[in-house]
């Protein structure tokens, strides 16, 4: 196995030196079963599948259902959580928002979360030296879809800002507006595999000294029915068994999964150093120890199981933990029927016998899977039960495929202590990523 | 559709649209731009809107020489006619 991103100086399992240690000390979440992340830990501790019929969309679709979250109202959001904000985070807010696609928008009310979290609305960081990485491509497609409707109609009366707001940058500028956020800032594109490629990319510019603070913001890819269909006709989505049960219809390492059920959400975390957040007192709730990025040099759908070995292997070695240390793993756990079978035998290659010592859950089973956000979610719900001490449930497991034989928590969420956490995440073009993460003791 | 119901239609995006604007008058020898400090893309917001709510198509080419909110109204109704 040829290990890439192998660290040069041979300190496996060596903590990293304090200058180079990133911690989170802001998160935000806004999902199908939850508008913060209390509410939304409290729902998927309790496995409420977030999945429903879609509200709106074309009847000739194959697709029936997922996660829709194209009712999403901002304002009523910012009413309802906001009360704590800054007035003119609320303000600037509120007119971004109006031409803002669903993502921006829904992007827009994360940060702001993860911000008030981290209390940067009373202690200012350098605004010049504060980051903004976005994870996520192809995301506004549900605005870009209805202005083509709205071209076919008439061109002169699409949306007048489309020429901005149809951009994957667009999503990062709203927030970074909003915010205040002057420092290196892009966007990451890696389709299923963004988020965590973003928070390597957040977790790089800390270490390198280009950055003092990054929000890491996991963009939304908006659900359009082109991209549904699409979907469909490559069999990647489930749409032949459970159109009369949608909240089954996500069923990780079962027999009857079929394909993944797509979702709309957003997360996102402010990352910093350990000695800025130790500085300004605040709250820690985890530290980031490392992350990876592996490809698998295939333009397939399916699962590259050398890939994913070394996305995992590369993420505990920039990490400096050593396999037996993990104590719990977020899987990428799509539904798919090859996506989980390779990841299963991947884990079982990179922790051996430890595999089966471990709980390893799929958020995605209750969620559905949130695409170029997923990761950023599962990222989030990693560190809840790390803070919680307490790991959901894997929803849906009812008959699980004999050869998938690890721990995946089913049913019922179950007290657990979690020191060392490995969360994963893989994307069509065959890119893998993977993100390691610590208790703050 | 006649010149005040454009003019009604206008005032509701500009005060919808443009910071500073709500409760202030306006009037037809007000520019946008010169007397709110609107911004390009609120003025773009503004008359795309107001076109779309009105259904009325003016030329790009003509909305590029306009220098006040008369002239606006002017070519509205023009169109609308």
């Amino acid at each position: 196995m040829n290990m890439a991103n192998q660290t040069s100086d041979n300190n496996i399992c060596q903590p990293r030196s304090e200058q180079h240690r990133i911690v989170v000390t802001g998160m935000g979440i806004v999902t199908t079963i939850g508008e913060t992340s209390d509410e939304y830990f409290d729902a998927v501790v309790a496995g409420q599948s977030g999945i429903t019929p879609w509200q709106d969309k074309d009847s000739r679709l194959y697709s029936k259902f997922g996660g829709d979250m194209s009712g999403f109202n901002f304002d009523a959001h910012i009413e309802r959580v906001g009360k704590a904000y800054p007035s003119d985070w609320i303000k600037r807010s509120r007119k971004l928002s109006r031409s803002a696609s669903l993502s921006g928008r829904l992007v827009a009310a994360a940060a702001m979360q993860a911000f008030s979290k981290a209390e940067l609305h009373n202690v200012k960081l350098n605004s010049e030296r504060f980051g903004h990485v976005l994870g996520g491509n192809n995301l506004g497609n549900s605005y870009t879809f209805e202005n083509i409707l709205e071209f076919e109609d008439e061109p002169d009366f699409m949306a007048p800002l489309y020429g901005l707001v149809a951009l994957d940058t667009d999503v990062l500028a709203v927030s970074s507006e909003i915010l205040g956020l002057k420092g290196p800032s892009f966007t990451v594109g890696g389709a299923c595999a963004s988020s965590n490629l973003a928070l390597l990319s957040g977790l790089d510019l800390i270490r390198s000294g280009r950055a003092d603070a990054v929000l890491v913001s996991g963009g939304t890819m908006e659900l359009s029915p082109v991209w549904l269909q699409g979907w469909t006709l490559i069999d990647a989505i489930s749409f032949r068994s459970f159109n009369g049960e949608p909240t089954q219809a996500s069923r990780p390492f079962d027999k009857r999964r079929e394909g993944f059920v797509p979702s709309e959400g957003a997360g996102v975390v402010v990352l910093e150093s350990l000695a800025s957040a130790q500085a300004r007192g605040v709250h820690i709730y985890a530290e980031l120890l490392g992350a990876s990025s592996t490809s698998n040099a295939s333009r397939l759908t399916k699962p590259g199981l050398d890939g994913q070995i070394r996305a995992m292997s590369c993420a505990l070695q920039d990490a400096r933990i050593c396999p037996d240390q993990v104590d719990y793993i977020n899987a990428h756990a799509t539904s798919t029927p090859l996506g989980d079978a390779s990841e299963v035998a991947a884990i079982k290659q990179v922790f051996g016998a430890h595999a089966y010592q471990i709980p390893v859950n799929s958020t995605k089973s209750i969620l559905g899977h949130c695409l170029t956000a997923s990761s950023m979610v599962e990222m989030i719900t990693t560190i809840l039960q790390m803070n919680h001490s307490l790991v959901h449930p894997t929803i849906n497991l009812e008959e699980p495929d004999p050869e998938l034989d690890l721990d995946f928590v089913p049913h019922q969420a179950r007290e657990h202590k979690i020191d060392f956490a490995l969360s994963n995440s893989f994307g069509f073009g065959g890119l893998n990523s993977s993100v390691v993460l610590g208790a703050i003791n | 559709m006649n010149r005040s119901e454009i003019f009604t239609v206008l005032k509701s995006n500009m005060t919808a649209i443009i910071d500073g604007v709500e409760g202030v008058e306006i009037n037809e020898t007000n520019s946008m731009v010169n007397d709110f400090g609107a911004d390009s893309l609120e003025v773009v917001e503004v008359i795309s809107r107001t076109q779309r709510q009105l259904r009325i198509k003016v030329p790009r080419t003509k909305l590029s020489q306009v220098s006040n909110i008369k002239e606006l109204i002017d070519l509205f109704e023009k169109a609308a006619s």
